[in-house]
């Protein structure tokens, strides 16, 4: 099993990333959703440390993923049927990048803004990154959901996309499942 | 001097032993008498809910300054100021989200003042119509007093005294506004504060 991507496929870290991050995003869409609607009390308040702290963790695995992809580059996209498919593949793929980079950055700051201690799994405090402010706050809340809501169009884009290329071998699902 | 006892929780317990009116009774005839804050030891409680909980904490009093006529009550005069950056609540976070911006704001204003407009008697006790300025804005704001002495002092002695005010403000009032669908608009206040004469 090789570790390190190839030319022709990803490699196991590759791949552990990509579903590890995507499962932590399915789970996130759903948590973020429910919290937001909840009335919060003192028995339900620790989902909020829980949203902020797999959040966080996004945050550095899709960190860990760019890094790892300059090092180990990713196999190139296979030839599609008509061009504009390429084209938007790459755009939603950079996209999601950047927006599983801005969500949890919007929420960190958003959360900073308050003035409420950010906890990292209930152990560590993570530092601010806003000062405490009534605006920044409202405003870093609101980026954070409007942002999420792009990012579910895009998911929804690339797993269309995805599925579109097929699943047979040499399919871009498949590469990303096997290797 | 008769030293003061203090439960070693801080709060007052048995402490009210003796109301206003027993006071009153046995006050000397001479006008207002001064008073300051006694010690460290008093604090404004306050409750609020939170969903289906509550959140309690508490200020320190950082400053108390009172004319008290016994005889009539009306000329008395309450002023009492409270440390926003120091108050504490039942769960780090509530004290954090309190002091934050979107409550008290404790970085633009650090204290909270109220300062009486008038004393009238009600009970055993007396009821403070005063100005409360919190984040910044003042609004009328009605407590309700009583005294007491410290456990252990002679009835004629008014060298040492308890004042007790309980209330309640609504927090949108002040533009405190912050979690509104999480957290209770009406807060409970219950100030305990020893005091001292001065003149």
């Amino acid at each position: 099993m090789r570790f390190a991507n190839t030319a022709e496929g990803y490699g196991l870290l590759s791949r552990v990333l990509h579903w590890g991050i995507a499962l932590a995003i399915l789970g996130m869409l759903g948590l973020g959703t429910w919290i937001d609607r909840m009335t919060p009390d003192l028995s339900n308040f620790w989902l909020f440390g829980l949203h902020k702290s797999i959040g966080l963790t996004i945050l550095v695995l899709v960190l860990v993923r760019l890094a790892w992809h300059r090092y180990s580059p990713p196999p190139v996209l296979r030839a599609m049927q008509h061009p504009w498919e390429l084209y938007l593949a790459r755009t939603v793929h950079w996209s999601l990048y950047l927006l599983l980079l801005a969500i949890p950055l919007t929420g960190w700051a958003a959360s900073s803004a308050t003035g409420i201690d950010t906890l990292y799994f209930d152990h560590w405090t993570v530092p601010p990154i806003a000062p405490p402010s009534e605006s920044l706050s409202d405003l870093g809340f609101a980026a954070h959901g409007v942002l999420t809501k792009m990012l579910m169009l895009l998911l929804l884009l690339h797993i269309v996309g995805a599925l579109r290329h097929g699943t047979g071998p040499g399919s871009a699902l498949r590469r990303m499942w096997r290797g | 001097m008769t030293p003061l006892r203090r439960p070693p929780d801080g709060r007052m317990r048995a402490a009210l032993l003796a109301l206003v009116l027993a006071l009153l009774s046995v006050a000397p005839a001479s006008a207002a008498t001064h008073y300051l804050l006694d010690g460290s030891g008093s604090q404004v409680g306050f409750s609020t809910d939170f969903g289906n909980s509550k959140i309690t904490g508490n200020f320190p009093v950082s400053a108390a300054d009172l004319e008290l006529d016994f005889r009539d009550v009306a000329r008395s005069n309450v002023s009492v100021t409270l440390d926003v950056r120091s108050a504490v609540a039942s769960f780090p976070f509530a004290a954090q989200a309190m002091k934050g911006p979107k409550v008290l704001d404790a970085r633009r204003h650090p204290t909270i003042g109220f300062r009486s407009t008038r004393v009238r008697r009600s009970g055993n006790g007396a009821v403070i119509d005063g100005a409360l300025t919190l984040r910044g804005v003042t609004q009328p704001v009605s407590l309700y007093a009583v005294f007491a002495r410290p456990v252990g002092s002679d009835p004629g002695d008014l060298d040492h005294l308890i004042i007790r005010l309980t209330g309640a403000i609504q927090r949108s009032a002040f533009g405190a506004t912050g979690w509104p669908d999480a957290v209770g608009d009406e807060v409970q206040l219950d100030i305990t504060a020893w005091i001292v004469r001065v003149d």
